[in-house]
């Protein structure tokens, strides 16, 4: 079945469409979702709300706009912190109130997290999760689903520069709580 | 940055792709049955969408009845306030004089009611009359008939006034009948008018009387 088959299999609330639907990106979803929720009971609700609102506002997509799968992730997203922001989560991340990161050189930022060695993939993987939510999850997307710089804007509702701009500022803030750890 | 430079720099930090792969295989496995869990609560879930859809619409319906009901006036009475803005008279006149001739037909109706009451005691009295008397009442009756006729004659003359009244013109304080007690006092054409069915209805009962000393006398010449 092809993506135009399958949106307008939905558009009809085909329920073989929709079964489709899940079998293609449900697990995608449920990663999106659990990396931002944690907590997988949460998720499964999240995961639950995101595809119910997928299913009923079929209507609203715009084929040219973006695919289905952005679509569909742009909801995830949404759901996921909204539901953190409903729920009053309690996160706990590093804020860079002295814009130290900034102080860093690209050089020294490309040597921290270039190097695959064990020590400091065990640093940069203790560092992530110093992040808040949304930072993890757009370096996520960038890095390991490796989405590029529309499609994360337009999951993230904003626009291809503020996610490259807030995609360097990441990584100096990695690079920045790496330092601190080991000092 | 540019996403050119962008995209080189993912190439090169491989140890933060390798953290995130790592961080990726940890994370929790979705579990096998949520996607049924979902249809479930799909299926479940389909119907009150329905009625969820309905009564948005039902409430809003209800308001509208009951605004509608409570803003809009009766049909009936819409021309009281708009006559009584204008200051205008309209039926109304027609309503104030409606009691006052039924009062006199009342005040009428009476005395012929009494006579019916006295009837069987003027049976008896009745042997007594003279033909005299009888031939003066006639004679009575007689001059009386021109004048009912000049009655019947001002009658379509009367309905006129009526109609003419009933034309609009503009109300004064005074015209208010139920406000004012003083707009209960008899003006000297409803007295005249008062009097003139007063006398029409006299005729009518000395009428009656002679038919039954007749009709009495009769049987006596008979006997």
């Amino acid at each position: 079945m092809t993506e135009t088959d399958l949106i307008e299999g939905l558009r009809k609330q085909s329920p073989k469409a929709q079964q489709e639907t899940i079998d293609r990106y449900g697990r995608e979803v449920f990663a999106l979702v659990v990396r931002l929720v944690a907590v997988t009971e949460n998720a499964e609700e999240v995961y639950q709300d995101v595809f119910m609102k997928v299913f009923s506002n079929i209507g609203q997509h715009d084929a040219e706009r973006a695919s289905l799968r952005t679509w569909i992730s742009r909801i995830a997203y949404n759901e996921a912190i909204s539901f953190l922001r409903r729920k009053r989560m309690p996160v706990v991340y590093f804020e860079d109130r002295r814009h130290e990161a900034d102080k860093l050189s690209d050089a020294e930022v490309d040597e921290t997290l270039g190097h695959a060695n064990a020590e400091t993939v065990l640093l940069i993987r203790a560092a992530l999760k110093h992040l808040p939510p949304e930072e993890r999850a757009l370096v996520t997307m960038f890095y390991y689903e490796e989405r590029s710089l529309k499609e994360i804007a337009d999951i993230t509702e904003s626009i291809p520069t503020t996610v490259a701009s807030r995609l360097s500022r990441t990584r100096k803030k990695l690079c920045r709580i790496i330092k601190m750890l080991q000092s | 940055m540019k996403e050119e430079q962008l995209n080189s720099l993912r190439q090169q930090d491989n140890a933060l792709r390798e953290a995130l792969r790592q961080d990726e295989a940890e994370l929790p496995q979705m579990p096998a049955d949520l996607n049924a869990r979902l249809m479930k609560r799909m299926a479940q879930e389909k119907p009150v969408a329905k009625t969820r859809r309905l009564w948005p619409w039902v409430a809003a319906a209800c308001v509208a009845a009951f605004i509608i009901v409570n803003i809009m006036p009766p049909k009936a009475s819409p021309p009281a306030p708009l006559a009584k803005e204008r200051g205008v008279v309209t039926p109304d006149t027609h309503r104030a004089e409606k009691p006052m001739i039924a009062e006199v037909e009342r005040e009428a109706a009476q005395p012929a009611a009494t006579t019916k009451a006295k009837k069987a005691k003027a049976r008896t009295n009745v042997v007594k009359h003279d033909v005299a008397l009888l031939a003066q009442e006639t004679t009575a009756t007689e001059s009386v008939t021109p004048e009912v006729k000049a009655e019947e004659e001002a009658k379509p003359e009367l309905a006129q006034a009526v109609t003419q009244d009933a034309k609009p013109m503009t109300l004064t304080e005074r015209d208010i009948p139920i406000t004012r007690p003083e707009n209960y006092k008899y003006t000297p054409e409803e007295i005249a008018l008062l009097k003139k069915q007063a006398d029409e209805a006299y005729l009518k009962w000395v009428e009656l009387e002679l038919e039954i000393a007749k009709h009495h006398l009769e049987q006596t010449a008979q006997q």
